[in-house]
């Protein structure tokens, strides 16, 4: 597997829709990746129409009596491409931990009190729209 | 309705992946009528080896089986409508964390089955009916740790990072 990037996939609720489908479940029900992913229904509807389109994610509609139910799962092209991008997001967030650390080491203590970082490097998102270097 | 400003926003994506997979797996809990109808399901499987006893001879057991079969089918498609999760069918050849459940459920069933046969040949009626009780019994709390691995595996990412 080849740990890249995918625009598609890095939008954080696509991210998650994905996330979640290739949790280890075949199929998921359109309620449960909701609740789970935390989103309304109409941004699920949208977003899985995109990943539908990219051939990612597999839909299917039926109905129990008169309520519509929505299954999704994902597709292997889709399988293989959030499998790299989610690899890519676990080296980029060991670099960012990594970083983070060697920035507290080398920080001075004043009379030998640890000071906290001012900012936390949770922000992998602004890690990851910076410009690479070489 | 839980909206995804709700969560963290400091939260990097991976960590609020897996804050968002851990609330898909607690989804994975079975309902009452899932344990008892597994139960009821153990229990006739277990009675099928009285029926070479106390059934006319040529009636075959595999009637019980297919039945058997039948509903623990429909219990899960029942899961599955309630859970709304669909697991894939694993075998067990298959790596996942139910594997050892799985082989334990089957050795119960072959070793639970054997006995009875013995038993019931030998003509102790009241120790096949503590063996086919007693492997009900412990088939359920494996059925169980079975649900749990499923769980875990949805938590985990199933083999995503």
């Amino acid at each position: 597997m080849t740990a890249r990037p995918d625009p598609l996939i890095h939008p954080i609720t696509r991210l998650s829709i994905c996330g979640l489908l290739a949790a280890g479940a075949d199929w998921v029900e359109f309620a449960a990746l909701r609740d789970a992913a935390g989103i309304s229904d109409s941004v699920l509807s949208k977003q899985s129409r995109v990943l539908e389109d990219a051939g990612y994610v597999e839909v299917r509609k039926g109905a129990v009596g008169r309520r519509p139910r929505t299954w999704f799962r994902l597709t292997a092209a889709g399988r293989q491409a959030v499998q790299g991008h989610l690899a890519w997001l676990a080296q980029m967030e060991q670099a960012v931990s990594a970083g983070a650390r060697d920035v507290r080491q080398a920080r001075p203590r004043p009379g030998g009190r640890v000071r906290p970082p001012r900012e936390r490097a949770t922000g992998l998102a602004a890690v990851v729209q910076r410009p690479q270097h070489g | 309705m839980r909206d995804a400003a709700s969560d963290p926003p400091a939260l990097a994506p991976l960590q609020r992946l897996r804050v968002q997979r851990a609330r898909l797996a607690d989804r994975m809990r079975p309902p009452w009528w899932y344990l008892a109808g597994a139960a009821i399901v153990w229990a006739v499987v277990f009675a099928s080896p009285f029926s070479s006893r106390y059934l006319p001879r040529g009636v075959p057991a595999w009637p019980i089986f297919v039945a058997a079969a039948a509903a623990a089918c429909l219990m899960q498609w029942g899961l599955t409508r309630a859970t709304g999760i669909r697991l894939p069918f694993r075998n067990l050849r298959y790596p996942s964390p139910g594997r050892p459940v799985g082989i334990a459920i089957l050795v119960v069933f072959l070793a639970a089955d054997e006995t009875e046969f013995l038993l019931i040949r030998r003509d102790p009626i009241v120790a096949a009916l503590v063996a086919a009780a007693l492997a009900v019994v412990a088939e359920m709390p494996l059925l169980q740790a079975a649900v749990r691995a499923s769980r875990r595996e949805l938590r985990g990412g199933g083999g995503a990072a």
